[in-house]
């Protein structure tokens, strides 16, 4: 789109609209310039990480009242605003406010330039969920990348420059192939806006374009087998920022592939369902299996991020697979709802979990180090127990509730063999969540204290317990979910 | 209007927890808890039946699941039997409060008198069969707890497990009526938005349901739910177990066979009269025959036991079938419903004398150390003066002499079972009724004064009943109260049938048969002392006689039960399962062991060096790529 059309349409659809759809965005981006100046006057990092959560606070609201209502379509089609992307973007902010405070013991040195890059990364994320155009979604996406591989290194330990080299490393291969798959998008389909594609102009090219976009936004999501990089850098980085990686830019990709592959790939859902079955199959055993013999605390919840993704990646083969055999639009709407509650149970789940390492003061954790964690603080061990049923998803948790639509979801779209496999390796991660468990409780602490239970450390993983019960309770808003779910396609 | 009838069963609940927990630091409060408990509920019972009585049956229910509901259904029939349970288990509460004070667990006791009684309670003024099958399960595991209460003695354990299998194959049964009747009856529209399972309108529409549902389905229906009735109130052929449970504490004995268990199957065959009515004619045919063929059943087998509690467990069985039996006989159309009021009639007199007896036994046994024996014991009547009268009180009830209150209800029973035979043409069939039960009447006899005069005359035979003493006076008020109802609660005869059934007939039979049931208690009083009243059964040798050694053992169906069905089917069957399972389990850990190696060869990939990652991406994409291709060929 030339500069010239651009400026038109966003005199068209009205100058004011925009600013009162971007508000949000512009909120959190002046936010994150005012603390990076504030970061010369040397302000206490608590300050700094109050006017953080305030602002991503305030902008919840904010999205909520600009962005829900009839969908608003902006640039050509190159952003809509509808309910479906509101409640991604409200999921992601959530996410970023979810570690605004437990990262706030670690990052001693420049926390200024920590949460005015958290900001500027929850600005690209709100973009990225509502963008429908190959390159505004790259564009966004970058945004966060680039943030993402400085919020890595942060920390004390060198092992953290470490992770954020390979994160970085692999992170600009996926994003090379992401470039190529958009000009071979473009040269298939003469676009790059994904919705409402209608001639393919060579079919070869939309193919190349699908496998080379599946290993980009694959590499972001740590499908298998581009999920090496994740295993180090959730493993190195600083707790909190691992609880990011795994939570946040994992659901953005998530939606992402929702919707490059589900919208923009239409005419050929076919190879898509054939393309993620295999995917999603493997993603979901490799991490599982792999973690049963793990030792190392932190892998272990790699490992089980690995699996998780594996399991959100079938909202995408059901909704293909339903879509060719002509199941009809209700099971389309109740698995993509199924994604988005899973989504949103999945940012405390995962989050909580890795939160839950900052109890432990080693930089590398080993499963023997929480052992006797129930003597020393039965709340925060009650608390872990939880967040870990509700990732094997055990019932009267979340977890369980997500699973549970995710699983209707597949047996109503006729998937009862993909069923089968999901419910076995739901089963075999029981395994490696029990041992942890059993080591919180019938195990007697170290000799060497490795604890540092404070208030800071124990209150988010007591808070993302009681969240995820919570959530169990709140599956009424699931219709709700539903009736959004159709936004997806624009 | 507040609706005191929940609170009927929610303070003994509530005494249960108090009881216990009081109990573990102050032992003697807990008896006292419970009593209270119990107490209140025979208040919030007696305010009810004034509720009732102004304003007509009660029923409060609230949604449960799917179509059941939970909630209470209070009319005459289960007044009768709140007030009876609520009375008697006070008066065995405060009796126990003797018999266990010096029990070290008694806090235990407590709390789970009090959760039976609980159970009981709430069965009876339940308004669902699923919450009535709820209460019914409780009382069977507070009967299970109650009977092993001295665990330590083996007898008791395995008796207890013995009860609680042998009813459950009752309850399966019951739930499998249950499961019939809800599937006939799911989304009939004669419902009216009632619950399938609601007892009101189960009783108050059952020609409409039979209809429905079929009468011989019903009738189906009706035998799984007298199957039920029978493991609860243990007819033949699940009576096995209530002889054994004899291994409990006295007083629990007197709770099962008075007030808190056994009553259950009668009451149930009784609140669903109208379902059995309405179904095909098998259903109370099968019930009257059932009933009487059992109580002449224990009759035969009591009189050959030497032990003094399973003598008046045996008496219960029997008693416990005339009460079926009767009501059976409404079966019969001039009969009808009448027959549930003589049954309950005869039940709640029963818990009375039995309940009395029960507790007399227990004087006797505290004084002879548990020793049960009947031939060991002898001449105790000087001895124990006032313990060994009430027990005499106790048994010409028993033994239905005129005028005790089971006089008029056993013989009430027998004439209707005279009129089911005349009016029913004279068939062999309905004449059994009238044979077993009159035969029983003579059987009746016959064992308690054995038992009696074996305990009550003579010469002590062993040092033990040399040096029996009575009670302590007032622990035995309670007995007081229950021997005076027992002999005087004839009076009230046809006010009871009555208020069960508005101007219920008094059955009558000619004078020669009226006769009959005299004739027997003369004959029987008559030849029991003469065998038993002096020392002459010594020089009795039954032992070689082959239809003694049939009776002895019970007529072989717990050999049956244990030594071919258990042993010889069950056991094996057992055997080869667990030899699967254990083969299973073995392959469980091959497949749990495997994976953890290939869990272990996949960590060896992430090795943490980058160029090796692209080697993985690589090679795992094109073989993604080539699986798919292959899949697009298929």
């Amino acid at each position: 789109m030339n500069p010239y059309a651009f400026a038109t349409s966003a005199l068209t659809s009205g100058l004011v609209s925009v600013l009162e759809h971007y508000s949000s965005v512009f909120l959190l981006g002046i936010v994150g310039f005012i603390i990076l100046a504030l970061g010369i006057f040397r302000i206490n990092k608590k300050i700094t990480a109050g006017i953080t959560f305030a602002a991503m606070a305030i902008s919840l609201p904010l999205l909520y009242f600009t962005t829900t209502g009839p969908a608003v379509s902006m640039f050509g089609g190159t952003i809509i605003f509808n309910n479906f992307g509101t409640y991604f973007a409200m999921v992601m902010v959530i996410s970023s406010m979810f570690i605004v405070f437990p990262a706030l013991q670690k990052i001693n040195l420049k926390s200024e330039v920590f949460y005015a890059l958290l900001l500027f990364i929850t600005v690209g994320m709100i973009i990225a969920a509502f963008s429908y155009n190959i390159i505004t979604i790259f564009i966004a996406f970058e945004s966060v990348s680039i943030g993402t591989y400085v919020l890595a290194s942060f920390g004390k330990d060198r092992r953290t420059l470490e992770a954020s080299i390979k994160y970085f490393f692999t992170g600009t291969v996926g994003t090379a192939f992401i470039i190529f798959g958009a000009s071979f998008f473009f040269m298939a389909t003469s676009t790059f806006n994904l919705v409402g594609i209608t001639h393919v102009n060579s079919s070869q090219a939309f193919l190349i374009a699908m496998a080379f976009l599946i290993i980009g936004f694959g590499f972001k999501m740590a499908l298998f087998p581009l999920h090496q990089w994740a295993l180090d850098t959730y493993d190195g980085t600083e707790n909190s920022v691992s609880a990011f990686l795994s939570s946040g830019t994992k659901i953005l990709a998530f939606l992402i592939i929702l919707r490059v592959f589900l919208v923009g790939f239409s005419s050929d859902l076919q190879s898509v369902y054939y393309f993620f079955v295999i995917i999603a199959i493997l993603t979901m055993t490799y991490g599982n299996i792999a973690a049963l013999s793990q030792t190392n605390l932190k892998r272990i919840l790699g490992y089980s991020s690995i699996a998780q993704a594996g399991y959100l990646i079938l909202v995408v083969v059901i909704v293909a697979y339903s879509s060719t055999s002509g199941l009809g639009t209700s099971v389309i709407d109740f698995a993509i709802a199924a994604g988005m509650f899973y989504s949103l149970v999945y940012i405390f789940m995962k989050g909580g979990a890795f939160i839950t390492m900052n109890v432990i003061s080693k930089e590398k954790i080993e499963l023997s180090d929480i052992s006797g964690l129930a003597k020393r603080s039965p709340a925060t061990a009650v608390s872990f127990a939880i967040i870990l049923l509700a990732l094997a998803g055990i019932p009267l948790t979340g977890g369980f509730m997500a699973k549970y639509y995710l699983f209707i979801a597949l047996i109503s779209g006729q998937l009862w063999w993909l069923a089968i496999i999901a419910i076995l390796n739901s089963a075999i991660s029981v395994f490696y969540y029990l041992r942890i468990i059993q080591q919180m409780f019938w195990k007697e602490p170290l000799e060497e204290e490795t604890f540092n239970l404070t208030t800071w450390t124990k209150s988010p993983v007591i808070i993302s317990a009681i969240i995820v019960v919570a959530l169990g309770l709140l599956y009424a808003m699931f219709p709700v979910l539903i009736s959004t779910a159709g936004g997806l396609f624009g | 209007m507040f609706i005191y009838a929940w609170l009927i069963f929610i303070s003994p609940l509530v005494g249960f927890v108090l009881s216990y927990l009081v109990g573990i630091k102050y032992r003697n409060w807990s008896g006292i808890i419970a009593s209270t408990s119990i107490g209140l509920s025979l208040l919030f019972s007696y305010l009810t039946y004034l509720q009732v009585n102004a304003v007509g049956p009660i029923h409060e229910s609230v949604h449960w699941f799917y179509s059941i509901n939970y909630g209470i259904y209070v009319d005459h029939l289960s007044l009768v039997m709140v007030l009876m349970v609520s009375f008697v288990g006070l008066m065995i509460h405060l009796y126990a409060m003797h018999y266990m004070g010096k029990d070290p667990n008694r806090h235990v006791y407590f709390a789970e008198t009090a959760l039976f009684t609980a159970g009981m309670l709430g069965l009876v003024i339940s308004s669902n069969l699923v919450f009535f099958f709820l209460f019914w399960e409780l009382v069977g595991l507070c009967s299970y707890l109650l009977i092993g209460f001295w665990f330590f003695k083996p007898n008791a354990a395995s008796a207890a497990k013995k009860a609680f299998i042998v009813t459950r194959v009752g309850d399966l049964l019951f739930l499998a009526g249950m499961a019939l009747l809800y599937t006939h009856l799911v989304g009939f529209n004669g419902l009216n938005g009632a619950s399938p399972l609601s007892i009101p309108y189960l009783i108050d529409n059952a020609g409409l349901v039979a209809a429905h549902v079929g009468k011989t389905t019903l009738g189906i229906v009706s035998v799984l739910f007298l199957a039920g009735a029978a493991g609860k109130s243990s007819q033949f052929p699940l009576h096995v177990w209530i002889p054994d449970a004899m291994e409990g504490p006295t007083t629990v004995s007197a709770l099962i066979h008075a007030a808190t268990m056994v009553t259950a199957g009668i009451y149930m065959v009784a609140r669903l009269f109208q379902v059995f009515q309405a179904s095909a004619p098998f259903a109370l045919e099968s019930v009257a025959i059932l009933g009487a063929f059992t109580a002449i059943f224990a009759g035969i087998l009591g009189l050959v036991v030497n032990d003094l509690k399973r003598i008046l467990a045996y008496s219960t069985i029997s008693q416990l079938g005339y009460m079926l039996a009767a009501i059976g006989l409404g079966g019969f159309l001039t009969i009808g419903y009448s027959g549930v009021a003589y049954g309950m009639y005869h039940l709640v007199v029963h818990a009375m004398f039995k309940a009395l007896l029960f507790m007399t036994a227990g004087s006797l046994l505290l004084a002879m150390m548990e020793l049960r024996d009947v031939r060991r014991m002898g001449g105790l009547w000087k001895r124990m003066p006032v313990t060994v009268t009430l027990m005499f009180i106790g048994a010409i009830t028993l033994a239905a002499i005129p005028p005790t209150a089971a006089y008029f209800s056993k013989d009430a029973i027998i004439d209707a079972a005279w009129t089911y035979f005349t009016g029913s043409g004279f068939g062999f069939i309905s004449f059994l009724p009238w044979l077993f039960l009159v035969t029983g009447a003579l059987l009746t006899v016959l064992y308690t004064f054995r038992m009696f005069f074996l305990v009550a005359l003579g010469k002590p035979r062993s040092k033990l009943a040399e040096e029996a003493k009575d009670p302590p006076l007032h622990v035995q008020i309670p007995l007081f109260f229950l021997a005076a109802f027992s002999l005087g609660f004839g009076i009230w005869q046809s006010h009871f049938y009555d208020y069960i059934m508005p101007s219920t007939p008094i059955p009558s039979a000619p004078i020669y048969i009226e006769a009959i049931p005299w004739a027997f208690i003369v004959i029987g009083v008559a030849v029991s002392y003469y065998l038993y009243g002096t020392e002459r059964w010594k020089h009795f040798h039954f032992a070689g006689n082959p239809l003694y050694r049939v009776v002895k053992n019970k007529f072989y169906i717990d050999y049956l039960f244990t030594n071919i069905i258990a042993e010889r089917i069950i056991l094996p069957l057992s055997a080869a399962f667990s030899t699967f399972e254990s083969h299973y389990n073995t392959s469980v850990d091959v497949v749990g062991r495997d994976t953890m190696k290939l869990g272990t060869f996949m960590r060896r990939i992430q090795d943490g060096i980058i160029r090796n990652y692209f080697v993985v991406l690589i090679s795992g994409i094109s073989i993604i790529f080539i699986l798919m291709e292959i899949l697009r060929l298929i």
